[in-house]
């Protein structure tokens, strides 16, 4: 093992690992939109108590909140894969599920992951809101849809904010995963350029560096978003 | 192979892989004591007046929450022996256990320090003014008025920090430690890669049964201790 740090290895690597902030990206963003609106649905089940999805969306969420996201990765890249591809060579369907590009395994991963933090978050946020609200929208003869469009949702949005920065923070970190289902992202990047002359050190340096930059430019984009937001809301002071 | 997927290995992986549940608890465990009693210190240098430190606990904490577990497991991993070779002292063979509980030590400290710091924030300051006024002495004001309600409100966020470190210390297995995790891949190897479907959903399901568990578990102490609290609707 070499004295010191290698700086020439630790200034390339760092942009072998920033080239890996795209499929981060995009699989964040894809998780993202498709948790967000089904998040909010399933909340608004659970607290409408329509029993059949309630109770199913209860479940859900026990089951991925109680379980590492590791094995829920596991359990969807490497188990089930393996199943399928049994099952169509069996029935000789020409599907070749080796082929499937990992990205795929991971946008169903991260987003079934992301919907169950969200149904929690919009939940405790909805129920911020009065419902007296609700009811004076009935009252002058919106329909409930129209009342949820205009005066629901938009409050609901200001409350959890900051939860779903935290949420949106936490899936970012949780792609770091990703190299488990070999999604070139950024571990996997600087992973495999720190195997060629074992600047392990070196390489999570970097990893750590860019995940850094990330999450503080998110968290940064959050802040202004919620002072955008919070010009609309009228406190009592 | 004549059936895909075979209930019975599920049932079979349990009795094997419990006894492994004693090495993740013990790391748990100790990432949760030295966590805790590290971001009680980093809770102290919020609060206080330095501001230096204040500084300096809050950019810890920051960036602490933007570095996958993962990513710190492995800074520390490969990190400390590294350092430790420059010191011209040798660590490289020292239990693996100890690189995992330092790296979920320093991430829970970070989250600990933001639960502890805001349940002593939402302590109203003139209850200390009112402890003090009638005579009690500071350290009497915080141990009989600040810590029983601040505790209260820190139980839950406690136990959703516990909960996380207890599945984010299923990453272990990463750095070759035999727990639950690491001991489910063994068997999975053993079993040259088939049936790992039924193994990962023993896995699952002794992962989910805990958090339940210690999610109740938290509640009742929520109950416990919050029995003589009373709220705006119950008066």
């Amino acid at each position: 093992m070499s004295d010191g740090l290698n700086y020439k290895f630790l200034w390339e690597t760092f942009f072998v690992a920033l080239s890996g902030v795209p499929i981060t990206l995009l699989v964040t963003a894809v998780a993202l939109a498709i948790a967000l609106p089904a998040g909010f649905l399933l909340a608004i089940s659970r607290i409408n108590k329509i029993p059949i999805l309630y109770r199913l969306a209860q479940a859900y969420v026990s089951f991925v909140r109680g379980t590492p996201i590791i094995i829920q990765i596991f359990i969807v890249y490497s188990s089930v894969p393996l199943l399928l591809d049994l099952f169509f060579k069996k029935y000789s369907i020409g599907i070749h599920v080796y082929d499937v590009n990992p990205i795929w395994y991971a946008f169903i991963v991260f987003s079934l992951n992301t919907t169950a933090i969200l149904i929690e978050v919009f939940r405790s946020a909805i129920n911020t809101v009065d419902k007296g609200q609700l009811e004076a929208a009935q009252s002058v003869g919106l329909t409930n849809f129209q009342a949820y469009r205009r005066i629901i949702i938009p409050q609901t949005l200001v409350v959890s904010m900051p939860n779903i920065c935290t949420a949106t923070v936490n899936l970012i970190k949780a792609t770091s995963l990703g190299y488990a289902m070999s999604l070139q992202e950024i571990t996997l990047k600087a992973k495999v350029a720190a195997n060629v002359g074992y600047n392990y050190v070196e390489a999570y340096l970097d990893i750590f560096l860019v995940y850094l930059i990330l999450c503080s430019v998110v968290e940064y984009g959050f802040k202004l978003y919620e002072k955008r937001l919070s010009r609309y809301k009228l406190t009592v002071a | 192979m004549e059936k895909y997927f075979d209930s019975s290995y599920i049932w079979g992986a349990f009795p094997a892989l419990i006894p492994f549940l004693k090495v993740t608890f013990m790391v748990a465990g100790f990432s949760v004591l030295f966590g805790t009693l590290f971001g009680l210190v980093l809770a102290v240098a919020k609060i206080g007046g330095n501001l230096f430190f204040k500084k300096l606990a809050n950019g810890y904490t920051t960036i602490l929450r933007c570095t996958p577990s993962i990513v710190l497991l492995f800074l520390v991993y490969y990190g400390i022996p590294a350092i430790g070779n420059n010191l011209g002292i040798d660590l490289n063979h020292i239990d693996k256990a100890i690189f995992v509980v330092v790296a979920f030590s320093l991430q829970f400290a970070a989250i600990m320090s933001e639960v502890i710091r805001s349940a002593y924030e939402s302590i109203d300051k003139g209850q200390y003014e009112a402890g003090v006024s009638v005579g009690l002495s500071p350290f009497q004001v915080y141990r009989r008025i600040i810590f029983p309600q601040a505790l209260v409100v820190a139980i839950p966020n406690f136990g959703n920090g516990v909960i996380s470190l207890l599945q984010e210390g299923a990453l272990a297995y990463t750095i070759g430690l035999i727990d639950v995790v690491g001991k489910a891949e063994l068997i999975i190897a053993s079993n040259y890669q088939t049936h790992a479907l039924e193994i990962y959903l023993a896995l699952a399901v002794i992962y989910w049964v805990l958090s339940i568990i210690i999610e109740q578990f938290f509640l009742k102490l929520e109950r416990v201790f919050g029995r003589g609290k009373r709220s705006i609707s119950a008066a």
